[in-house]
C-alpha cells in the first residue's frame, strides 16, 4: 500500500514536472533539455535553506520559485538569441553546466555527496510525514498548477504563445513582443518546475546531483512529447504511463536489473515513433511553420 | 610541455568526432545526436569480438567499424529518411535522435553491464618522452589516425564524384534532384562515412582511457560544440574549434579542477552563441530566413 502512494506520488511530480515544460515546449515551441536542471534547483533551494537556515516549507517554496525564476530569466536572454536545433542544443549545454554546479561546487551544495536530513513539511502543526498526507499536498499543488497553466493557455498570452510557436514571423507582424513572450514562457516554465523540486527535497529528505541529470530532462522531455505537444491532461496520462511501465515489466516478471534498461529502451521507441509519424497535434502544430517563406 | 602535448592529441580526437558529425550534418541539416551511441558501440564491439571471441585485435578493430557503419546506414534509412519523406519539422528529427540514442544506449547496457570496461589492446602502452612529454602509444596513433582521415575526407568531399554530390546536396537538395542526383543514396554514403569515423574516434578514445556505456555522448557533444563554434561547413573552423574546445578544456583542467571541465565547454559555446553567434567562419546558422 505504501508503495503504491509512493507511485501516485511519483506521478504528481512527473504531472507537474511535465505540464510546467509543456508551457514552453508544447505551447511556446520552445524545446528545452534544461528542466531538470531547474527541477534540481529548486530541490537545491529548499534543501539547503531548510537544513542550513532552518526555513520551513511553506517559506522554501516561493524562494525556490524565485531563485528558478530569477535563474531562468538571466539564462532564457542568452539562450533565446538562438533558433530550433540550436536553441535545444544551447538549453543542453545549460543542463550540463546546472549539473556541474551541483554535482562540483562542494562549499554550496556538497557535490556527489548530496544534502541528506531535509525536515519533512508541517503547518500549523499539522505533519504531512505519512505516504498519504503527502500524496494530498502533491495532488493539491498538481490541482493549482494545472488550473494555472489551463488558464495560461486559454488566455490571451497563452494564444500568442501558440501564434509564436505556429509562426514567429507572422506574429511578429501583427505587433506583438516575440522575444519578450519566449521569455515570459520560459521563466514561467522554470518558476513552475521549482514546485516538484520543493515537494521531492521534502519528501525524499535527501538529495544528491545524479536526480537531475541530462538523462532526467531527457525523460520529462519524452513524457511531454508521448503525451502531446500543447496537450496538458495528455502529459498527465504519460507521466502516469511511463512511472507505472517498470512495474508492469516487473509484472510480467522481468527482473529489476533488466527493467530499468527495458523502459528506457520503451520510452526511446515511443520517441522515435511518435516523431516520425507526427502524431498528437504535433504536424498540426508545426506544419505551417515551413510552408510560409 | 605535457599540457601542449594533451591539448594537441585532444584537438585531433575532438576533431575526428566533429568532423564524423558534420559529414552527416551538412547534408542532412538534422542533429544526429544518436552518433553518440555509434561512438560508444563500436568501442564496446571491439571488445566484443577481441575479448570474447579473441579474434585478432586489428580484425576486430575491423569488424566493429562495419558493424557501426551499419546500425549508422540502418538508422538513415528506417528513421531519418522516413522523416525527411513526411517532410517533419526541423527539431522532429532530433527529438527522434535523442530516443535512437536512449534506445541504443541501452541496449549497450544491457549487453555489457554499466561498469567501466577496458580494451585489452596486445602491447603493453609505455610512455613515449617526446620532447619532455610522455605519450602513450595510442596517443600517438590517435593523432596520425585523425590527420590521416580529416586529409583523406576533405580530399574525398572536394574531388571525387561523390564527395563532390555531398557537398551539392548540402548547398541544395532540390537543384540536385533535378541534376539527376539522388540525395537519398548521397546522404546515405554520407551516413555511412561518418558512422565509419565516429567508429574510430570511439575506439581510439576507449583505448586511451576506458569505456562506460555513455562515454560516447560527452565526446560527441565536445565534437559538436567544436563545430557550431568553428561555424558549420568549414574546414578550418572545425580544426579552429576542436582547438578551442580542447585548449579550454585542458586549462581549465590545469588551472582551476578536472571536474568543471564540461561546464566551462558549455561556457565557450554559449559564449560564442551571444558574440558569435555564426562561428568562427560566419557562415549562417539560422534555417529560416526571412
Amino acid at each position: 500500500m505504501e508503495y503504491i502512494l509512493h507511485l501516485f506520488i511519483l506521478i504528481c511530480f512527473y504531472t507537474l514536472l511535465s505540464q510546467s515544460l509543456n508551457l514552453s515546449a508544447g505551447f511556446t515551441g520552445l524545446i528545452s533539455l534544461a528542466h531538470a536542471g531547474f527541477y534540481g534547483i529548486g530541490a537545491y533551494t529548499t534543501a539547503i535553506l531548510s537544513t542550513q537556515f532552518g526555513f520551513s516549507f511553506w517559506l522554501n517554496i516561493p524562494l525556490a520559485m524565485l531563485i528558478s525564476g530569477a535563474i531562468a530569466f538571466i539564462v532564457s536572454l542568452i539562450a533565446l538569441r538562438t533558433v530550433e536545433d540550436y536553441f535545444i542544443i544551447c538549453t543542453l549545454g545549460i543542463q550540463v553546466i546546472l549539473f556541474s554546479i551541483m554535482n562540483n561546487w562542494m562549499d554550496l551544495t556538497r557535490g556527489p555527496l548530496g544534502i541528506p536530513g531535509i525536515p519533512s513539511i508541517s503547518l500549523f502543526g499539522l505533519h504531512f510525514d505519512s505516504k498519504i498526507s503527502f500524496l494530498l499536498l502533491s495532488v493539491f499543488f498538481a490541482a493549482i498548477v494545472w488550473f494555472v497553466l489551463r488558464n495560461i493557455s486559454k488566455s490571451g498570452f497563452g494564444k500568442t504563445l501558440t501564434a509564436i510557436s505556429e509562426d514567429e514571423i507572422y506574429t511578429q507582424s501583427i505587433g506583438k513582443n516575440v522575444y519578450k513572450s519566449k521569455i515570459i514562457s520560459f521563466t514561467i516554465t522554470a518558476i513552475l518546475a521549482a514546485i516538484p523540486g520543493a515537494l521531492y527535497a521534502h519528501y525524499i529528505s535527501y538529495i544528491d546531483p545524479t536526480s537531475f541529470t541530462v538523462n532526467e530532462s531527457i525523460f520529462i522531455l519524452s513524457i511531454v512529447i508521448i503525451g502531446g505537444l500543447g496537450n496538458l491532461t495528455g502529459s498527465f496520462l504519460a507521466a502516469a504511463f511511463l512511472v507505472l511501465l517498470p512495474e508492469a515489466l516487473r509484472f510480467v516478471g522481468m527482473p529489476d536489473s533488466i527493467a530499468a534498461n527495458m523502459r528506457q529502451i520503451i520510452y526511446g521507441l515511443i520517441l522515435v515513433i511518435v516523431m516520425m509519424t507526427g502524431r498528437n497535434g504535433v504536424k498540426e502544430l508545426f506544419a505551417k511553420k515551413h510552408t510560409n517563406f | 610541455m605535457e599540457i601542449i602535448a594533451l591539448i594537441l592529441i585532444k584537438t585531433q580526437l575532438y576533431l575526428l568526432v566533429a568532423l564524423s558529425f558534420s559529414v552527416i550534418y551538412h547534408p542532412t541539416k538534422n542533429f544526429h545526436l544518436a552518433h553518440a551511441a555509434l561512438i560508444t558501440s563500436s568501442a564496446y564491439f571491439v571488445f566484443f569480438f577481441a575479448n570474447k571471441f579473441s579474434i585478432p585485435f586489428l580484425v576486430s578493430v575491423a569488424l566493429a567499424i562495419v558493424t557501426t557503419t551499419l546500425i549508422g546506414g540502418v538508422c538513415e534509412v528506417l528513421v531519418y529518411r522516413q522523416m525527411r519523406k513526411r517532410n517533419v519539422p526541423a527539431f522532429a528529427s532530433l527529438i527522434a535522435s535523442i530516443g535512437l540514442y536512449v534506445v541504443l544506449q541501452n541496449c549497450i547496457s544491457l549487453f555489457f553491464g554499466d561498469d567501466t570496461k577496458i580494451i585489452n589492446t596486445a602491447e603493453i602502452t609505455v610512455g613515449n618522452q617526446i620532447f619532455g612529454a610522455y605519450i602513450t602509444t595510442v596517443q600517438i596513433i590517435t593523432v596520425f589516425v585523425s590527420i590521416t582521415l580529416f586529409i583523406a575526407v576533405n580530399l574525398f568531399l572536394h574531388f571525387t564524384t561523390t564527395g563532390k554530390s555531398i557537398r551539392a546536396v548540402a548547398s541544395n537538395p532540390e537543384l540536385c534532384s533535378i541534376y539527376g542526383i539522388s540525395s537519398n543514396k548521397i546522404i546515405l554514403i554520407a551516413f555511412g562515412i561518418g558512422s565509419a569515423l565516429a567508429a574510430t574516434a570511439g575506439i581510439l578514445s576507449a583505448m586511451d582511457t576506458n569505456m562506460t556505456p555513455t562515454f560516447g555522448f560527452n565526446l560527441l557533444l565536445y565534437g559538436v560544440v567544436a563545430m557550431i563554434i568553428g561555424g558549420v561547413g568549414s574546414t578550418r573552423g572545425l580544426t579552429a574549434g576542436a582547438f578551442l574546445v580542447a585548449t579550454a578544456q585542458n586549462l581549465a583542467a590545469y588551472y582551476i579542477d578536472t571536474k568543471w571541465m564540461d561546464a566551462v565547454t558549455y561556457i565557450i559555446l554559449i559564449l560564442f552563441l551571444i558574440w558569435k553567434p555564426l562561428g568562427f567562419s560566419g557562415k549562417q546558422l539560422k534555417k529560416v530566413e526571412v
